[in-house]
């Protein structure tokens, strides 16, 4: 054991130390930050001036921020929703026995390997596009013209045109994380429940969804840590620094802290920190919320 | 071998047509989602070697003036691409070494001694891969800015490597320690009897054996890092530090003036193209990656 200590320290050290550099410091900074009124993220300790709670109350109260928050809440349950129905269904008819199972899988889950600009460019460009755009064809080739004159990225539609962009980009991952744990369920108590004259909606509903549980879990711990981190696609939809339809709160950061931003009057890295602070609670939250609710775990694949 | 690819189309050529019947909705569904894919990514790949004109009056698909490969070395040489295209290489190719050769001996050693801080540090790591990039990108700013490197093109490139191994350091390490915890003890053991000790055991035996999940996460962490965008938006302050993922948003920007819509597309193509053949080559691996580390 004597000659393994050694060992140990020395195949752990770079790791534990670049960790504490970019993870622990930074957080507990972070933490710190939050409760102070900063001039600018570059100030030293000194020249920060404690205010308590104080960030979090006036960004509760200012509209804009209030505005971000309710975006990325409605792409959390809205998009949550979209992702997970549509996500199931391809992983349960992927799995049902069709041929070309591989291919179909791997061009679903091609989207995520794109860089989110590249997509949502296609997206933005192509699709949406009121001049050439695959929806106003698609449309026009079915004769419904008031349809295929619609402005998809106009304030009224965007934030809609947004959500789907954004969705059809994650079906692909959540497939994947479904297909998972469908193949871990043991084919004989499907066979069993052919013999008991289940059909297919009974099987689905009686072994397939109980249990997945564990492995919903998982995917709405994935799609909640993707949407604290939304911020790409909120960027490149919004034509000017701050459109109300399509910003989120860390578009709302990065104005208020690092960027030129039309919505950002007073420059305060302490709201920076907070929002920070906003979103991890917020994912520690659905977190906790998700294993009280899912927590009968008896049924382990 | 000839004889097992017989068989297989024997089997192949035998359609149940009662159950293949049953499935046609499911085969329906699924193939308007992969035609509208295949639809959005061949449009994109048309447009690229169209020219504007041409995709304003429609014909994009036609290609009435052939095929025009000169959007590429247009896109290529004129706004950057090649600046962005080489600095995401270098940050992807660096950073994807040093994290194995950081990652692998921790993960290793998490996965066969037992010390106090062994349960810490992985819950530590694990708690980190949730930890949203808000939470941690000030501070990182305030010491990197304080330092006065900004200014300072080949330290911020040390610096943005140093962020990306730093932010997949969780992810990597916990990878790869479950695949060593598969790998049965008993080589070291052998390795042991021999003489061998047990650093010289780790690099002469264990991490050549754990080669298939050491390619499996780099492929990961090569497709992360060639799209991240976040920190590289705000450390890489300058065009000779933009990745592509930056620059292209920059190059959109300027696009709404230059109006050169063909050669947009060409460097929306350039920028998703090494991840696209790195998939066509390895999506069975990438995939299997997925799955195999998710626990249900």
């Amino acid at each position: 054991m004597k000659k393994n200590k050694g060992m140990i320290v020395a195949f752990l050290t770079p790791a534990v130390v670049i960790f504490l550099i970019v993870f622990l410091y930074p957080i507990i900074r972070t933490v710190m930050m939050s409760l102070y009124k900063i001039d600018s993220v570059t100030d030293a300790m000194d020249l920060w001036e404690f205010v308590g709670l104080g960030n979090f109350q006036k960004l509760f109260s200012t509209a804009i921020f209030k505005t971000a928050m309710y975006n990325i809440l409605k792409i959390w349950a809205i998009g949550g929703v979209i992702v997970m129905t549509l996500s199931l269904l391809f992983a349960v008819i992927l799995t049902s026995g069709i041929r070309g199972k591989k291919f179909f899988r791997a061009i679903i889950y091609l989207p995520n390997i794109v860089s989110a600009v590249a997509l949502a460019t296609m997206w933005l460009q192509y699709v949406y596009s009121s001049k050439f755009g695959l929806l106003k064809s698609f449309f026009e080739a079915l004769g419904l013209k008031s349809l295929a004159a619609t402005p998809w990225l106009d304030t009224a539609h965007k934030f809609w045109a947004l959500l789907f962009a954004y969705c059809f980009g994650m079906v692909g991952y959540h497939m994947l994380i479904w297909m998972s744990g469908i193949e871990r369920i043991s084919p004989e108590l499907y066979e069993a429940a052919t013999i008991d004259g289940a059909n297919i909606v009974q099987k689905f509903r009686y072994i397939t969804l109980p249990l997945l549980k564990g492995v919903f879990k998982t995917n709405i711990t994935m799609w909640t840590v993707s949407s604290a981190a939304f911020f790409v696609w909120s960027q490149l939809f919004s034509n000017v620094t701050a459109d109300k339809s399509t910003l989120v709160p860390v578009q709302y950061m990065y104005m208020h802290t690092f960027g030129a931003g039309n919505a950002v009057t007073d420059r305060n890295a302490g709201y920076g920190a907070a929002i920070g602070i906003i979103l991890s609670l917020c994912v520690v939250l659905i977190f906790t919320i998700c294993n009280k609710l899912l927590k009968d775990d008896d049924l382990e694949l | 071998m000839a004889g097992k690819n017989m068989k297989e189309k024997k089997k192949r050529e035998k359609i149940n047509w009662k159950k293949e019947l049953k499935l046609t909705p499911g085969y329906l569904i699924i193939l308007i989602w992969v035609i509208f894919t295949f639809m959005l990514l061949g449009w994109i790949l048309a447009a690229s070697l169209s020219t504007t004109s041409d995709i304003f009056a429609g014909n994009t698909l036609k290609f009435p003036s052939g095929l025009h490969f000169e959007n590429y070395a247009k896109a290529w040489g004129s706004s950057n691409v090649a600046t962005f295209f080489s600095n995401s290489l270098v940050y992807s190719l660096i950073s994807c070494t040093l994290l194995i050769l950081i990652c692998a001996p921790a993960a290793y050693v998490l996965s066969r001694f037992k010390f106090i801080a062994n349960k810490v540090i992985q819950t530590g790591f694990v708690s980190a891969m949730g930890v949203p990039i808000t939470m941690i990108v000030l501070p990182l700013f305030g010491v990197v800015a304080n330092l006065g490197i900004l200014n300072n093109v080949l330290a911020t490139k040390g610096v943005l490597i140093l962020l990306y191994v730093g932010i997949n350091i969780p992810y990597t390490t916990i990878f790869l320690l479950t695949f060593f915890s598969n790998i049965s003890r008993t080589y070291e053991e052998a390795a042991a009897i021999d003489g061998c000790p047990p650093m010289k055991t780790f690099w002469r035996i264990m991490f050549p054996m754990a080669q298939s999940g050491i390619v499996t996460v780099t492929i990961f962490n090569f497709i992360n890092i060639w799209n991240e965008y976040f920190l590289s938006l705000i450390f890489a302050n300058s065009d000779e530090l933009r990745p592509v993922a930056v620059g292209l948003y920059g190059m959109l920007q300027s696009m709404q003036y230059t109006g050169n819509w063909a050669g947009m597309f060409a460097a929306v193509v350039i920028v998703f193209l090494p991840t696209f053949i790195l998939y066509i080559f390895l999506s069975e691996k990438i995939i299997s990656g997925i799955t195999g580390g998710i626990k249900g």
